[in-house]
Parts: structure tokens; sequence; C-alpha cells
């Protein structure tokens, strides 16, 4: 850890990153071991947000928003698959969810694929009205999405059923909290389809091609993510982690000057 | 206890009861005819009379020993992961699937003593408390799976939730999809199931190993010629498959081959290789790996391109063109200072010493196999740069078989690579 210190204050390199993958010859990548299981919660690409953002701009609320996302996938990690060694990162735009269990360590592709889709919801399961399991995360996340989901978006697939949706959003969101699906389907129809469309979404809650990616690099906590002057930081306390811990102390500095 | 411990073979071909069984038998050389028949038949098994053995010793044996007959037959008339090998699989699935529902009530103990093998079961009283509406959900979607829709109160009790498993017990059916990882209840990292759904479990492991065996046995044969009496039997029963519904291009198209898939050794030898490897790269890695997985034997013993639908006008059309351009890619081009090379390729191809061949040239000489990894290492270590799916594998070929199987079929990954900041560094890593 020392000779990294003395690397990083000598050299000051434009970014640092660690890899998720654990090599037998790490200078050449070579002989892969095994990987962290990593996701990823970009703040500025949530399928849906909050605070009426664009497509690429990130505000306190979305980073808000990616923090909440992330502790919901970290009670979906533990209470549903059982894995306890979680680790949080702020990265400067969004979160890392860094999972150490050996469990997990040794799965390939396929699996952290199915896992993504386990963990934000997004298949419609068979059965909407479980109470645990995949179908409690499933309702979840689609409450997420749909709480926040504007009414064009819902125009763009359901240019008849868009309004309707709208007006009785909270009754549909009810029903969706409490797995009953005929409910919807009485409510506003082809409830099938509003299901999948929400599936869809919910899988851009988090970037599913880092998780399945063994061979990821992610920002090394410590470091500065040199395009929004903040710090990427490992954080103890994901519940009651603020902004203001992230803020370099030249731009607080600056700030006051 | 079952009334024998070899019986455990029955349910797990892999077992050591099963090994022991093979090792204390005669070579399949010289296996009664009786074993042979079953050995071919057994891929069209349908009653549960086909499939249940008897509890004697003798039986068992020629079970295990038809069982192994069958995989090396396949090996040697077939590829990893083809139609045979498929049915293959599934039948074994379908098989140990029915012995566990006919053994289960009887003989539950050993049942899961065997299963424990390779899951992690634990009865569920063991868990902490899951909502009873749950465990009639459970119930229900394990008669749905059955296809049975009974009142509650004659539910068979192979439909109750009695157990549950690490669901990462579960990763080798994830990783091919056989299993859904939202379709299982999972709690605390556990998979609830009931009887009906731990035997589909165990049973789809079973079929999955099966599969897995004859593409070793495909690495092994690649090296040395498969014995005469395994081919006729890999022949009769691929004469017994119904033909297939869609044309095997379906899955692995033959109209088209997916380079992503290629092992590093290939990509590396298409890229053009430098001076003092270039035959080894182009005449026998490059002309061999993509002749055969263009042309995958199709149930029967291939030695001449020209035996197989197309064989001569893909190979010139399709295949010749790939190792030509790879070679000019060489420095300096292998063709260059070396024009004899080309009819090493079509020597290797099986049409002789030519630099034209003709379809009735086809056999001249041997077309030959791609070497198995060891032998590429050992004799162009520059080729040999493994990435983490060579671990598994131990020839060229295999490799991509099993990455067309695999990826393949993945529905891509989910969605959500808007990243801005992600570029690619040296040897494909990413960043986020």
């Amino acid at each position: 850890m020392e000779q990294l210190a003395f690397y990083l204050k000598e050299n000051f390199p434009f970014s640092a990153y660690v890899s998720v993958a654990l090599y037998e010859k790490p200078s050449k990548r070579e002989g892969w071991i095994k990987s962290e299981l990593a996701f990823d919660v970009d703040a500025k690409d949530l399928p849906v947000k909050p605070c009426g953002c664009g497509e690429g701009q990130v505000c306190e609320r979305c980073l808000e928003e990616a923090r909440r996302v992330v502790m919901l996938l970290s009670d979906v990690l533990s209470s549903d698959l059982g894995l306890r060694d979680l680790h949080f990162s702020y990265s400067g735009r969004g979160f890392h969810l860094r999972v150490l269990d050996e469990s997990v360590s040794k799965l390939e592709q396929n699996e952290r694929a199915q896992l993504v889709s386990y963990v934000t919801g997004g298949v419609v399961p068979t059965d909407l009205a479980f109470v645990l399991g995949y179908s409690r995360v499933f309702r979840e996340f689609c409450v997420r999405t749909l709480e926040h989901l504007p009414e064009e978006k819902l125009r763009e697939v359901f240019p008849r059923l868009a309004k309707k949706i709208q007006e009785k959003k909270a009754e549909v969101l009810e029903a969706l909290r409490l797995g009953r699906g005929e409910e919807i389907k009485g409510l506003v129809g082809r409830e099938e389809r509003l299901l999948e469309f929400l599936a869809r979404l919910n899988s851009g809650w988090v970037d599913g091609k880092v998780t399945v990616d063994v061979k990821r690099i992610l920002r090394l906590p410590s470091t500065l993510h040199s395009g929004v002057s903040m710090k990427c930081l490992y954080i103890r306390d994901i519940e009651n982690f603020s902004l203001d811990q992230a803020v370099p102390r030249f731009v607080l500095e600056g700030g006051k000057g | 206890m079952f009334p024998f411990r070899e019986y455990a073979a029955v349910l797990d071909f892999f077992s050591p009861e099963a090994k022991e069984l093979v090792r204390s038998s005669p070579a399949f050389t010289s296996l009664p005819q009786e074993v042979l028949d079953r050995a071919v038949g057994r891929l069209l098994w349908k009653t549960g009379s086909e499939m249940v053995v008897s509890f004697s010793p003798e039986e068992v044996r020629k079970e295990v020993l038809s069982f192994f007959l069958m995989c090396q037959a396949l090996a040697s008339v077939s590829y990893p992961y083809s139609r045979e090998v498929r049915l293959a699989g599934e039948k074994t699935e379908e098989v140990v699937r029915y012995r566990l529902y006919h053994l289960f009530k009887g003989y539950e103990s050993p049942c899961l003593e065997v299963i424990r093998r390779y899951l992690r079961v634990g009865e569920l009283g063991e868990l902490g408390r899951i909502p009873r509406e749950d465990l009639f959900r459970i119930r229900n979607s394990s008669l749905r799976e059955a296809g049975i829709l009974l009142p509650p109160e004659s539910v068979p009790p192979q439909h109750q939730p009695r157990y549950f498993l690490p669901w990462t017990d579960l990763a080798p059916l994830l990783r091919v999809g056989r299993v859904q990882l939202t379709d299982l209840y999972l709690v605390e990292g556990r998979a609830v199931v009931t009887p009906y759904q731990l035997w589909d479990l165990f049973s789809g492991l079973m079929g999955l190993k099966c599969e897995e065996y004859v593409a070793s046995l495909y690495e092994r044969f690649s090296e040395r010629k498969p014995p005469e009496v395994l081919v006729k039997v890999g022949e009769r029963i691929s004469s017994l498959l119904p033909p297939p519904e869609v044309e095997l291009g379906a899955r692995f198209p033959r109209g088209r081959l997916r380079k992503e898939f290629f092992p590093p050794c290939v990509k590396r030898a298409l890229a053009g290789v430098g001076s003092g490897g270039r035959n080894y790269a182009i005449t026998v890695l490059l002309t061999s790996f993509l002749s055969h997985a263009r042309l995958p034997p199709p149930g029967r013993v291939v030695t001449r391109i020209r035996d197989l639908p197309e064989g001569f006008s893909v190979m010139k059309e399709e295949i010749i063109p790939l190792i030509f351009e790879a070679a000019e890619r060489c420095h300096p081009p292998l063709f260059g200072d070396q024009p004899q090379e080309k009819a090493n390729v079509y020597y290797h191809l099986g049409f002789g010493m030519t630099t034209d061949p003709r379809p009735e040239d086809s056999g001249k000489s041997k077309w030959y196999s791609p070497p198995n990894c060891r032998k590429v290492s050992s004799s162009a270590p520059f080729l040999c740069t493994p990435d983490e799916w060579c671990r598994e594998i131990k020839n060229p070929l295999t490799y991509y078989y099993k990455r067309l199987r695999l990826e393949g079929r993945r529905d891509g990954v989910p969605k959500g690579d808007a990243g801005g900041e992600k570029e690619v560094l040296p040897g494909g890593v990413e960043q986020a």
C-alpha cells in the first residue's frame, strides 16, 4: 500500500483504477482466478430521473436516487441471495457496489447476467404475488420506476393508454406493491405489456455490462475523478452517506476564496 | 440405503460407484451385443419400464456400461454440443428424473445422499420462516411445471415444498440457461424447492455432465483415432435419430463462422504471424480449425470434405479465402517466399499435394483435425495466449463450440452501457 501511495504521489496519474479480477500474473492480466461481483449505478444513466434532468445530466437528486437504488440492491443481495461481504464506493458520478463473497467470485458471465436481471427486477415473474423472493424484488423496482416515470415516456410506448396510466398511477402503484396483477389489468388493461415495459426500464438501473465483465476495472477509492472534480470514496455507511464527504479540499478552499 | 452400494450409479453415472463398475468390466471392444444394443436404444427410450433398472448388480453394470458406450460412440462420430450430444444429454436428464420419481417413495434417503454429492440440500424446517402463502405458491408452480392442475386436497407429496439448497450450487445450470435465477424462490441465499423441482435440478445437472463428458472425449479422440466398435455404435445411434426439425445451422450456423467466438490462438493466426511461426499457424492450425468449424461432422464419421453437403464449394468459396488472406497478412506473406505452402494447405484439407483441387481429389490425403491445445502450446507457444475460456478446454474447436453454445444463446447483456467514461484498455479491459 505504501508503495502504491508513493507511486501515485510521484506520478500524478490522470485516473487510477483497480481491477475486479484476481490474476495469477496481474501485471500481464493472465491466469484469471476469480472476480468480485460488481454493480455500477451511474447517476447520469438512470432510466427514470426524479428531477427532470436530461440524459447524461446529473444533479444531487439523481445522485440521491442512485444511492437509494444501491441500498435496494444491497438489500436484495443479502436477503435473497445470502451475500454478506458487500462494499460501497462513491465513484464520482454514481455508486459502485462490490461483493467479495467467495461463493460468487467464480461465477462467469452468464450467471452474472442472470444476477443483474434478478437484482434489478429485469424480468416479469411468472407469479407476481409471492410475498418474498424475486416477485418482491420485481415489484419494488417497478414501483420505483413507475413512480417517477414521466407521461411522455409512457406515451412513447402506450400512445393511447399513457393518459389513463398517469391518472390511475396511485392505484396502479398500490396494486403493484400488493402484487395484484388482475387489479392492474382492471385499472389500465394490458397489464402484461406494462409490466414488460417496466421490467425493461428496471434493468437500466444498473450498468449490466460492468457486472458481467469479469475483467472490469473500477475507479480506485480515495482517488480523484478528474472529470467532475469529486473524490472516489469508499463508503462505510451508505445509509448516512452525504455528498459533502466526496468534495475535495481544494474545491472547498477554492469556494471560500 | 439401496440394496447394494453400486445402485447409486444408475442415478449418477459419474459417481465413484459407476467408475468402479467401468474399471472392473471388460474393454468396450469385447462387450456383449446386449450392451451395444442398449447403448444405441437408450436414446429412444420412452416408457418408464425402459428407464427403470432393477436391483440386480448385473443390470446395473449393463446400464452403466451402455451409458459410457453411448457417450464414447457419440464422441467418435459427432462434435461437442451437436444435435446427437444434446439429445443424449436430454435423454439422460429424462431418465434420471424418472428414476428419482420411481425410487423416491421407498428410497428417499439414499436418493438424497446421491443428490447431496452435488447439491447441498437441507430440510425446509431448518430454514427461517417462510410466509405460508408463499409455500402454497411454490406448490402451485411445482404443479404447473409438471402440467398438473388438481384441487389442493389431492396434491401429490412431491409437489409440497420440502427442501432448500444454496443457489450458487446451481451455477452450472444457470450458466447454460437451463435454470433462470428469476424462476427460483430465493430466501437467504437458498432456493426453496419441492421434491419434484429437486429431481428436475439434479437430473438437469446429470444431463449437462453427460454433454460435457462427450466434449472431453471428443478432445481425447482428436489425438488418437477412436476404436472401430465405437464408430459403428455411433453411426447406428445417428441413423436412429429423427431428422432435425430445423437445419443444424439454426444452432451452429453452417453458413457463417462466428469469428468473435474463435479461441485466441486462431485469432492470432488469422491476424497473420511472423516468420518462423507462419507454417504452423496457417497450414496446420488455421486450415484444420476453419474447415472443421465450418463443416462439422453430421453424425457419422466423415473423412472427406466432398462427402459433406456442399463441402467442396464451402471449402473453395469460404474456407480457402480466409486461410489465404491470413497467409497474406503474415510478415512476410507466407506464399511470397513459400508458394508450395498453398499445396500444403490443400494437402491438410485432404486433397493431396495440389494447388488446383477437384472434388474427386478429396480423400487423397488425410483431412487433418485441429491439434489439441497442448500441441499448439508446445509447437507454437507464440500463438497460445489463453483467456479464461481456455481453462476448461483442451482443443481449439471445443473452445469455439462451447462459446457458440453459451454466448451464442445469451440475449445480450442487460441494458445500461451508456457510461460515457468507458474506454477499452489493452487486452479488452474496460473501465467504469
